[in-house]
Parts: C-alpha cells; structure tokens; sequence
C-alpha cells in the first residue's frame, strides 16, 4: 500500500542528503535560474531568430541584388503600402476575416452533426464514411469553379466552397474520436446503467475533444484557403481579390502587403481554436 | 478505519442454475459455459480458477448483467439478472480509468452516472481512496499513477456505490509480482474487516485464490463448466504469514492438481 509511505518515507531519508549536496555545491542558483530561461526562452527564441535572418536576406537581396522590384519589392516598400493603403486593405481582410469565419463555423456544425450521425447509425456509417475517406484524396480545389456555375458569383458559392473543403477533416477526425473510444470505457459506462445520452456526455464526447480540435485546426485553415479560392474567380471584395487585382497592375508590395494582412487573420483564428481548446479542455477536465 | 462502519451489513447470495452461454460465431456455436450449477451464500469470497477460455470472464459477464446467459437462469439476491444491477460493483482486468478525470472523479463516475449529487459522496470516495494508501493522489490524473495505483482507483470505484456484490475479472493480472502482493495484501484486509458483501474473484493464480477466498471453484474446459468446489481451509481475519504454513502448501498443490485435471492432463503427463 505503500507508495504513500514510500514515498513519504524517502522524502525524509533524502532531506539531509539533498541538503548537503546543495550546500557542497558553489554555484547552482543563479545557473541554474538562467538555465531554465533559456530553456523556457527558446520555442520562442528560436523561430523568431530564423525570421529575423529571413527578412535579412529579404532586406539584403532587394537592397544590393538589383532585382526590379515587380520582382522582389523591398522589405521597406511593402511596409509603406502596408500603412498608406490600410483603410483599403483592411476592408477587404475584414470581409476575408468575416467570410472564412463564417465558413468555418457552417463546417464545425455540420461536420460535428454529420460525424456524430455517423457514430449512432451503422447505416449513415456505411453510406458515408467510404465516400468522406475517398473525398479527402480529390484535390477540392479543383471543384471551386463548379461552384460558381451552381451558385453564381457571390458570398453563397464562397461560402459554400469554403464550408466544403473546411467540412471533410472535421468529420473524420470527430468521428474517428467518437468511435474509437475504447470499448471497455464502453462496458464500465454499461455496467452502471448509463444512458445512451450519458455514455455520449461522459465517454465519447470527452474522450473526442482532442479528436475534434485536431481537426478544427485543419479546418479553421482550409476555411481561409476556400475563401481565398472564392475571392479569386468569383469576388469584388476580400484580400484574395485584392491580391489578383494587384497582381494585374504588377504591383507586388502590394501582394505581399495583402499576404501579410492575411497571415494576421489566419494567426488570430488559429489562436482562437487553441484558447478554444484550453478551455474546453479545462471544463471536461480532457487530457 | 473500516471500509464504513455501517455498510453492507448483507451480502448478496447468489443462485446459478443451469446457465449456458454459446456464442454463435463465422466458424460455428462456441459453447462458454456448459450448464452451470451454483450457490453462493451472503459475505461468501469465492475464487474461480481455470484455464484460459474456460469461460470464466463469460460467467461474470453474466453475473453483471452485462451479457446473458443463453438459457438458465442467475438470481442475485432473489431478483433475476437481466441487466447491470447498481449494487454490483466490478473490477476489470484493466483499471478502465477515464483518462481526463482526476482520480476522485473517477471514483465518483459511478455516482455521477446514478444522477446522485458528488458532494454527498465525495467523503466516502476521499476514505476510499485513503483506505486504499491513495491519500494524497485524489487529485492526479491516471496518466501520473502507476499500473497498481491505477487498480486501486477502479477498486474504489467498484465500492463507492457500497455494493452486496463485487465482481473481480482477474484484477491483478495486469501487475507485477511485488505489486500483486501488496494488492492481495490489501484485499485481504479489505476483507478481515468483515465487510459482508459477497465477492467473486475470477484469477489464474492458485496462489490468489488459495489466500483470499473462503471457496474456490475450479472449471475446465471442454466442456465449460465447474469441476469441482472447494472450501478453503484457514478462517478469517487471515493474515498474509498463512502463506507460510504447511497447511498452504498442501492446499496450494491440491488446487494445482484441480487445475492439471482441468486442462485434461493425466497424471502421467503432470510429472513430466
Ligand atoms: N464475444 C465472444 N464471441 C465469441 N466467442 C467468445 C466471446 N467471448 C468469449 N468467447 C469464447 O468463449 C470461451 C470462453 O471465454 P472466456 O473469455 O469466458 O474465457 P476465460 O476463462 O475468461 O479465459 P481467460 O482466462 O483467458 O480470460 C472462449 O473459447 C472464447 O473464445
Ligand atoms: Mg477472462
């Protein structure tokens, strides 16, 4: 029984000893301390160094390279677009925002609900899943101007072509979570007379919620790219517009100036699923 | 502390008559359990032991509630079983925590599911888990507890409703042999506090059964069904030195030549 007096017994047997070694010892706090910093320092240290070398050999090239800058526009240009254009360049990542959120939240219901059909019904299963597994290797992409022709140009075809290739790594992954729940939880929950509904809310559900967000995080990102695809063939607004409409005038700051703006969008959206996670995990107490 | 002064004051007694259980499968009918026969008396502690896919786990399967018996029928305690009863508890082969609960919430499950308020047994649980040597651990996930620890969260589990009948599925099997020990060790405490409920303990170690039970059935295979039924000869409390006594050793190999029998050994083959 005892890892409890084990443990409490070595916790006393080591004290002297423990104490001993850091009194014999020169050094080790402020080493130590800096130690950790670094090491907590890092993740962030690091990739942030590897960013700051890349925009140096951005800087460098476009400086001293000679290259025309519909080429490679310097570092410095793109910037000044970024802040005399923002009122223009901020409607449309506003509209880019909006929509791939949208997007990506008609993917979360339906692929949710489609997933969670798929886990009670053996029919629906059968019926679908092979097709959803299938529909993961069409490259979707491909699929956009079908549906323009289906829906016009306007917010129901990117939307919709948005929600469509958002939709299939959600519903894998959440079902996936579902049903592999393992089946003696399934037993244990049965053993105690639950409910359907209980086994749903107390088993499954928990045990899919790192399922889930892994696949929101896929999601969340192919709901930018259906818009973007959207903005391109069938849009007046939205930084994909944007982007397609600079590149016809040759104007590459500002490409890139939009590029920018829409990796902010995708960061914060992202960063909304992790906190999402976080405190879904903290309430079902998920691991 | 006792496991709770004024619980369980009766175990359950068990009838079993005539159970068979055959599972139809691609390659034809397997018959488990071959026309069982057996009673078992409030408080009694009953090994089963036999070799492996004598259908043991079928039986308390049946017992549970949680897969019937094909024809016969079980009566715990008077009523027949036809599905999971709330005061049966179970412990199976693996802990079968849930990873995302702490080790007092797990405890708790059964509760929860019951739709009874935590709070009003959550001092139970916390005595549980202290009587177990878990004081201190309420709050760890199962991921920062070891295999027997782990074990001993499920075995509270399976008390916390303070159920007339618990059911053991090779609960050990999954531990090491120091961790096992202790495990025995502290079901037979558990069980020298004079608990009243009815236990049934399904294990391949002749060792377990002959310490903890105050019976052991033996089945074979082919068919499934039970050999034969023996009393355990040393009382209770029983403490872990009986082990050492002569009369162990004796009984021990007495079981072992059950078991021989069991897997259809002759007497032959048993010295070879
Ligand atoms: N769900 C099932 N479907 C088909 N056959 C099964 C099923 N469950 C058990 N059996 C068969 O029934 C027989 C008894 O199985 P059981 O699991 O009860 O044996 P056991 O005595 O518990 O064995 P072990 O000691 O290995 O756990 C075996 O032949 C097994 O293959
Ligand atoms: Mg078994």
């Amino acid at each position: 029984m005892s890892d409890v007096m084990s443990e409490a017994g070595s916790d006393i047997a080591d004290r002297p000893t423990a104490g001993a070694a850091r009194s014999s010892r020169p050094k080790p706090e402020s080493y130590l301390t800096n130690d950790r910093l670094l090491r907590v320092a890092r993740p962030v240290l690091l990739p942030t160094l590897t960013a700051a070398v890349l925009l140096g050999i951005w800087w460098a090239l476009a400086s001293w390279a000679d290259l025309p800058a519909v080429v490679l526009p310097h570092p410095a240009d793109v910037w000044s677009i970024l802040k005399s254009n923002f009122p223009l360049l901020s409607t449309h990542m506003w509209h880019t925002a909006y929509e791939s959120t949208l997007g990506f939240l008609i993917a979360m219901v339906t692929g949710v609900s489609l997933a969670i059909l798929i886990t009670y019904s053996a029919v629906l299963r059968e019926a679908f899943y092979p097709h959803l597994i299938l529909f993961q290797l069409v490259p979707k992409v491909a699929l956009a101007p079908l549906f323009v022709v289906w829906l016009g140009i306007g917010a129901p075809a990117r939307l919709s072509f948005a929600t469509f290739i958002a939709f299939f790594p959600l519903v894998i992954a959440t079902a996936q979570g579902l049903t592999e729940v393992p089946p003696e939880m399934i037993r244990l929950s049965r053993s105690l007379s639950a409910t359907r509904w209980q086994i749903f809310r107390t088993i499954r559900f928990p045990y899919a919620i790192p399922y889930i967000f892994a696949g929101m995080k896929i999601s969340v990102t192919m709901a930018m790219i259906g818009i973007i695809v959207g903005e391109f063939i069938a849009s007046q607004k939205g930084l994909g517009y944007l982007i397609l409409f600079a590149s016809s005038q040759a104007n590459t700051a500002l490409i890139l100036a939009a590029v920018i703006l829409l990796c902010v969008v995708g960061l914060v959206q992202f960063g909304i699923v992790l906190a999402l996670e976080r405190a879904v995990r903290r309430v079902f107490g998920s691991d | 502390m006792t496991l709770s002064p004024a619980e369980a004051a009766t175990g359950a007694d068990i009838t079993i008559s005539h159970v068979r259980k055959t599972f139809e499968t691609p390659r034809g009918p397997i018959e488990a359990l071959a026309g069982i026969d057996l009673d078992i008396a409030p408080g009694e502690f009953v090994s089963i032991l036999g070799p492996s896919g004598c259908g043991k786990s079928t039986l308390l399967m049946a017992l549970a509630g949680l897969e019937p018996a094909t024809s016969g029928h079980i009566r715990i305690s008077g009523a027949p079983v036809l599905s999971p009863r709330r005061k049966t508890g179970i412990v199976f082969q693996e802990p079968t925590l849930l990873s995302w609960k702490t080790a007092l919430q797990n405890v708790l499950y059964p509760a929860e599911i019951a739709g009874q308020r935590k709070a009003d047994h959550a001092p139970r649980a916390r005595a549980l888990l202290d009587r177990v040597g878990l004081a201190g651990f309420e709050d760890q996930r199962p991921r920062g507890l070891s295999g027997g620890m782990k074990q001993r969260v499920a075995l509270c589990r399976a008390l916390v409703q303070d159920p007339d009948l618990l059911l053991m599925d090779e609960p050990f099997s999954a531990l090491d042999a120091i961790t096992r020990d202790e495990m025995a060790e502290l079901m037979l405490d558990l069980w020298s506090e004079n608990s009243g409920r009815t236990a049934i303990f399904v294990t391949h170690s002749i060792h377990e059964a002959a310490l903890l039970s105050d019976r052991v059935i033996v089945m074979r295979r082919r068919p499934c069904d039970v050999l034969a039924d023996v009393p355990v000869p040393f009382g209770r409390p029983r403490r872990m030195d009986v082990v050492d006594t002569p009369e162990f050793t004796a009984f021990s190999s007495h079981l072992r030549g059950l078991i021989a029998e069991a897997m259809g050994k002759t007497e032959a083959q048993r010295h070879v």
